[in-house]
């Protein structure tokens, strides 16, 4: 445990999107470490919810108070609805991560209309209805609130064959950006996490791909990112003391990928 | 996972630490468990700055400094390499003002020339001096301060932000030159701070105005940049290397307009 008050979260309650993916699920302990209780939620009524109860396990292994969500975070009222839910049984909120992913790599020519709808629900839309009805709940709470965008360094770079992901996780950049503005004044501090290559994407960074190792090498750490690599920045930009100074910036955890150029 | 946040053993030099942001950052890095060297060019403020780190428990010493003599920076590295055994991280934190007020096709050779020895070489000095011992040890973090100022292009006093940029390219080389020694760099920049308490009312209220100008309505304050230090310095951002931490209180992040301007326009 950490000896600063600076990253301590005890007895706030933090709200993980996206909590059965691996940076969710990091995000989610790391909170739970620092001393929150955790909501997970989670985005399809599916073997998500068994990965996440593996994370409620570690936090309720830790003392805190956890529990599972199915949040469609293509569907805005589902959102609203299923956020005030939690902010009632948990009894408040302080912070709320978003971190949903749907790669998708393609030529242009070949992505679909259907497949770059579901590509911008589930990498910005969420993104944006999450903020639009956590807003709304520290502003109903009356109380400052701290947001934590999980998105790609693709949303600044391009890449061959991530058109729509990178085009939508870009529009998450932004919105990053222009939700701090609108939403400072009422100490609500929006930030962002751009992450890299890490280790977890193997729909990206395959291990037999042996293009995808040497995209790997070229980051100056010349190494994927871990999970637990992750988390202590979201403490950091969860932590009401730490960070009432900081909102629209986005922090690369890419291992230095985006300093090339 | 958060024991990554603890600076237990490790050993840090503060450059610009007598006083404002360079204070703020040396004393939180000394909460967090690091044995911390502060360095700026008046001993006074030093012996201050050391007795209050010293009087809330922590472990610091000085060393009187000009950050734009490299001779000077080099004896500082070497003498924190002494105490401590290593240097862990170095804040390149010293800067300042200076230069001249003049019209672009007019600015004089001297007044450029100081603004970049306060601002940039100063940074150079510190991080060249603090790599080399890195290397030497095994890894370490370089960390240069810069200023949102960099943004405020187009005035009288360009040097300044022209040096301040010259500090985040530093930055995102070293991170690339260094990475196959272990060493990580990073720029931090932060925006409108005030470096001290306010004297009276009268500072008081230009700052509560200055501060409208912010989108969180306020300037920064002097120990705000403390937990950015801690975990820059920390295992915390094992990943992360080569990035500008902007803590400015979304200035940057906005800029279009005035604060007050949010255009209405529905259907």
């Amino acid at each position: 445990m950490t000896r600063t008050k600076y990253f301590d979260l005890t007895g706030k309650k933090a709200l993980v999107i996206g909590a059965e993916l691996p940076a969710g699920g990091a995000i989610a302990r790391a909170y739970a470490e620092a001393g929150a209780d955790v909501a997970l939620a989670v985005l399809t009524a599916d073997e998500a919810v068994m990965r996440a109860r593996a994370v409620k396990r570690d936090i309720e292994a830790m003392g805190r108070t956890a529990a599972e969500y199915v949040m469609d975070v293509t569907l805005g009222k589902n959102v609203q609805v299923t956020m005030r839910q939690i902010v009632k049984e948990i009894g408040g909120l302080d912070m709320v991560a978003i971190a949903p992913d749907l790669f998708l790599a393609k030529p242009i020519e070949k992505i679909s209309d259907t497949e770059l709808q579901r590509v911008m629900q589930v990498n910005f839309n969420a993104h944006f209805f999450a903020v639009r009805h956590a807003a709304e709940e520290f502003r109903r709470l009356n109380q400052p609130g701290r947001i934590v965008c999980v998105t790609s360094v693709l949303g600044e770079r391009g890449l061959p064959n991530a058109t729509a992901y990178a085009a939508a996780h870009g529009a998450v950049h932004n919105f990053v950006r222009a939700a701090s503005q609108e939403l400072a004044a009422e100490r609500i501090m929006v930030n962002g996490i751009a992450l890299g290559w890490m280790d977890w994407m193997t729909d990206r960074i395959s291990p037999d791909d042996e293009e995808a190792q040497r995209a790997v090498r070229f980051t100056a750490l010349r190494r994927a990112g871990r999970a637990d690599e992750v988390g202590p920045l979201a403490v950091y930009l969860s932590s009401e003391l730490a960070t009432r100074n900081i909102t629209g910036q986005i922090f690369p955890v890419d291992g230095g990928l985006t300093q090339h150029l | 996972m958060l024991e990554k946040f603890d600076l237990d053993g490790k050993a840090i030099v503060v450059t610009g630490g007598g006083r404002g942001l360079g204070r703020g950052m040396a004393m939180a890095l000394a909460e967090a468990g690091a044995s911390v060297m502060v360095s700026a060019r008046t001993q006074e403020q030093l012996d201050r700055v050391v007795a209050e780190i010293r009087g809330a428990g922590g472990t610091a010493t000085s060393f009187a400094c000009d950050v734009t003599d490299s001779k000077q920076v080099d004896a500082m590295i070497a003498a924190a390499a002494k105490e401590f055994g290593k240097v862990d991280a170095v804040f390149a934190n010293a800067g300042g003002g200076g230069g001249a007020n003049a019209e672009f096709q007019e600015y004089p050779d001297d007044g450029f020339e100081a603004v970049l020895a306060t601002n940039l070489k100063s940074n150079f000095y510190t991080s060249r001096a603090a790599a080399a011992q890195m290397i030497k040890q095994g890894g370490g973090g370089v960390l240069v301060v810069t200023s949102s100022g960099t943004a405020l292009r187009g005035n009288r006093q360009f040097a300044y932000p022209t040096a301040k940029g010259g500090v985040i390219s530093l930055a995102k080389s070293m991170a690339t030159m260094l990475a196959g020694h272990n060493i990580r760099a990073h720029c931090i920049v932060p925006g409108f701070v005030s470096q001290s308490p306010p004297k009276d009312d009268q500072e008081r209220a230009f700052r509560e105005q200055r501060g409208k100008f912010m989108p969180v309505q306020r300037l920064g304050e002097w120990w705000e940049m403390g937990p950015l230090a801690i975990f820059l310095a920390s295992d915390a951002s094992s990943y992360m290397t080569g990035h500008a931490f902007v803590i400015d209180g979304g200035g940057l992040a906005g800029g279009l307009g005035p604060i007050a301007f949010r255009p209405k326009h529905e259907w």
